[in-house]
């Protein structure tokens, strides 16, 4: 057995309140292929950030070759110790060339440690190994399609002649052909001792060239399967666990609710040019979640929902009288008694230099008007209910918004919208970065309101939440509806394997 | 295996493509036309007096140009009194002092290197706004300017002269932009300037590339406040004089210079001849209104006219550009 390059243990990063990794290890050895795997916010990318110097850890210990060595402080003492890392995001200076991108950050503060014609010979040789159609290595980034611009990334990251390469779903933004070429590239370096860290959301790639899986879960290392020893349902077992989240008085409440009569229709809804078009039936008191992988179309989803987004199809809201009324825009909705909880609570729904009071009232505000001037009291006597029903814990509803935990101030926002008594209420992602016990409480909130006949639709990234909770699920994949689960078919293995594209 | 390297296809003539390449086309376009409607009207057009009279807006502009290339909103609003105090540091200090060229300059290109750092290191490790720092030390060194020459210094017989005259059959103003100008040709072909457009461009990418983005984006404000100090040599070269009066004399027109080459303000974009021929549609319009003698309250109107129009040009061409792509 061939020596750890790279050994990390016991790592740990905090941010605010969150925990984002509690006990990170991977050990990585010369010229393996060591896939990274997990449900979405498991650590992966917070591991990745790490070993890349972008995030220093709170604490842990990083072994390279055996020796230990402090925490990276920044990308360039991580590109030192050989490590290079092509991020999820496509990572590009737009406005320049192919050939500055691939060569970036390897020049001296004002002169170049490579000769022009050598940067490229290599670019070009790189480059051709990549691809099959490279582009011009003087043509400006922003002028590439996506799949292009993460080549130019990736072949950055190759320039560095790495000893360990991390790709952290690189490869989704790649076409069919460009990574079957990485897959190649990948293994020629393997046979040279190059040992890679690949995250993917495709089990398909595991298997294709994985050697080594570690499995996270909730920031930890759960399991580790070497020499190929896995199957997907042993992995989408690590990955998923089993804890129960949600209080079975909460769980059976929410089964106590009768579906009504369907409220919203959505028919033939795109959410990219040449998807597979969506329909949905959404009824009173009816719990449905919305699952899937990070960005593969639940939240153009839940938006188009919301009138949002400009997709293909048509989303109708059915009136209790018969009346239907198209939504096209976030106006339609909010008229036709649909409130949307954004997912970004700090950029797209708090205040954060208003009061707790404002925050709660500012849709609504003109309730609280008499002859023109906002009252106070008939605000707070608003709010007081909700402070109750959501167990709000807070000093003062005159505080600012910005004293409360991250829970507290998602229960704010979410009494803000049903201050308008929604019907129909769409949450974004609602239970992201807040504890448990608010959590809970905000599940006994739904259960209550479906039995009171709202329709609920909720995207979340939280298996047991789909699980435990909902009525139905629909599983987004590749922006299109990979499978609607409930009943006895909605189980923790069987949601997993419809992210990565697996019949479980 | 096939290595082809793609071509581009060939293309007919593209307005937002040939803007995106030569983002100055506006500025230079209106210079020119400016220039020859200066020349019709004007035949005994002095182009050394005019070319000195250029140089300090050309001079203000291409100190404000690094801190804006720098990106993350760089802005440098001390260009303006730093010049300012050069000429008051010459006039007041150095010259009586004896100080030859060759020590003066010198003295003169530390202190802006002081300024600079200072304002970058404000900027960029307390992460603190450029316009709100950079504002606030326009201030201060507005307020040392009048603390060192409460009333204008005056100065004669000095080779400062001769940069608003002529150093042998050439316009000593050009003399004087050849030193900024070349320096920053050269810098913008070093792995220096690849990286601040690069840092101006795409922070994140530049970090995750490795790039020491603080130390890009220091030693840029270091050397827009470097060339601010040479350019306060071209105002006592033009005035003979150096009065903390007009210490903001250049604050907004330096800005309006830069857009108007085509220098984004979201930084990356933009080079040396934008500032040079911003500045040169400035310095026409102005020398447009005094020789048909229009009143000078007409001025900034004009100014701003010239500027939106620039502005919308731009917004429109490139939006268009990023539609199709």
């Amino acid at each position: 057995m061939t020596a750890a390059v790279l050994e990390v243990s016991g790592l740990t990063k905090r941010f605010g309140a969150t925990v984002a990794l509690r006990d990170g290890r991977l050990a990585l050895r010369a010229g393996e292929v060591h896939a990274l795997v997990g449900e979405n916010g498991s650590g992966k990318s917070t591991l990745v950030k790490i070993l890349s110097g972008v995030h220093a850890p709170d604490s842990g210990t990083i072994r390279i070759a055996e020796r230990q060595v402090a925490a990276f402080r920044s990308p360039r003492e991580s590109l030192a110790a050989g490590i290079a890392t092509v991020f999820q995001e496509v990572l590009a200076v737009e406005n320049r060339t192919v050939l500055e991108n691939l060569w970036l950050g390897q020049d001296g503060a004002f002169r170049s440690k490579v000769s022009r014609a050598r940067k490229r010979e290599r670019a070009a040789e790189v480059l051709a190994e990549l691809m099959v159609q490279p582009p011009s290595l003087d043509a400006l980034v922003e002028d590439l399609d996506l799949s292009d611009r993460q080549a130019c990334a990736i072949a950055r990251a190759l320039l560095r002649d790495p000893r360990i390469l991390i790709l952290d779903e690189a490869t989704s933004a790649l076409d069919y052909e460009t990574r079957t070429r990485l897959f190649a590239v990948v293994r020629r370096l393997s046979a040279e001792g190059v040992a890679t860290v690949l995250i993917t959301h495709r089990m398909d790639e595991i298997d294709e060239i994985g050697d080594t899986v570690t499995v996270l879960r909730s920031g930890e290392t759960v399991g580790v399967v070497e020499d190929r020893a896995w199957t997907t349902a042993s992995l989408v077992q690590l990955m998923t666990g089993a804890e129960q989240l949600i209080p079975a008085a909460t769980r059976e409440a929410a089964e106590a609710a009768d579906p009504g009569a369907v409220v919203l229709e959505v028919s033939g809804l795109r959410l990219a040019p040449g998807k597979a078009p969506i329909d949905l039936q959404l009824r009173a008191g009816e719990l449905v979640g919305l699952a899937g992988l990070e960005g593969h179309g639940q939240d153009a989803f839940i938006k188009a929902l919301w009138g949002l987004v400009d997709a293909e199809g048509e989303v109708v809201r059915r009136e209790a009288d018969g009346a239907a009324r198209p939504i096209r825009t976030p106006d339609d909705a909010y008229a036709a008694g649909i409130a949307y909880v954004p997912r970004e609570r700090r950029a797209e729904s708090m205040f954060e230099q208003l009061t707790i009071l404002d925050n709660f009232a500012l849709p609504t505000i003109g309730r609280d008007a008499r002859g023109g001037f906002v009252s106070r009291r008939r605000s707070e006597r608003r709010f007081a209910p909700f402070i109750e029903q959501l167990r709000i814990k807070l000093g003062h509803p005159s505080h600012p918004i910005t004293t409360l935990s991250g829970g507290n101030a998602q229960k704010v926002v979410i009494s803000r919208w049903l201050a308008a008594s929604p019907r129909i209420l769409l949450l974004n992602d609602p239970t992201r970065g807040i504890d448990i016990n608010a959590k809970r409480d905000l599940y006994r909130l739904l259960a209550e309101l479906a039995r009171a006949g709202v329709a609920v639709v909720m995207l979340s990234t939280e298996v047991d939440e789909h699980v435990e909770l909902m009525d139905r699920v629909l599983v987004f994949r590749e922006h299109e509806q990979a499978a609607e689960l409930s009943g006895a078919q909605l189980t923790r293995e069987r949601l997993v394997a419809g992210f990565f594209g697996e019949a479980a | 295996m096939t290595t082809a390297i793609r071509t581009a296809p060939a293309r007919r003539f593209d307005l937002s493509v040939f803007v995106r390449r030569y983002p100055f086309a506006f500025a230079l376009v209106i210079s020119v036309v400016l220039l020859a409607l200066n020349l019709i009207v004007q035949p005994n057009f002095g182009p050394v007096q005019q070319l000195a009279s250029y140089a300090p807006i050309a001079f203000a502009a291409l100190a404000l140009m690094p801190a804006i290339l720098s990106g993350r909103g760089g802005i440098d609003l001390t260009v303006s009194p730093v010049m300012t105090l050069s000429g008051i540091v010459f006039i007041g200090y150095l010259n009586p002092a004896g100080l030859g060229t060759f020590v003066a300059v010198p003295i003169l290109l530390v202190i802006g290197l002081v300024i600079g750092t200072v304002n970058g290191l404000l900027i960029v490790l307390l992460r603190l706004p450029p316009v709100v720092v950079t504002l606030a030390m326009m201030f201060v060194y507005t307020g040392i300017n009048l603390k060192l020459a409460p009333s204008p210094l005056t100065i004669s017989g000095s080779w400062v002269r001769s940069l608003a005259e002529s150093i042998w059959v050439i316009p000593g103003a050009l003399v004087g932009l050849a030193v900024p100008v070349i320096a920053w040709l050269l810098l913008a072909r070093s792995a220096w300037g690849r990286t601040l457009y690069a840092v101006g461009g795409n922070d994140a990418t530049a970090f995750s590339a490795g790039i020491n983005v603080a130390f890009v984006r220091i030693s840029a404000f270091a050397l827009g406040s470097m060339i601010a100090m040479l350019g306060g040599l071209s105002v006592v070269a033009l005035t003979s004089s150096a009065a903390a009066s007009t210490s903001s004399a250049y604050v907004m027109l330096s800005i309006a210079a830069v857009s108007l080459g085509g220098i984004s303000l979201a930084g990356g974009r933009g080079g040396v001849a934008g500032a040079l021929f911003g500045a040169a549609a400035i310095f026409l319009v102005q020398r447009m209104l005094t020789v048909f003698n229009v009143p000078t309250i007409w001025l900034t109107l004009v100014y701003g006219l010239i500027l939106i129009v620039a502005v919308i040009l731009g917004a429109v061409l490139t939006t268009r550009r990023r539609e199709r792509s």
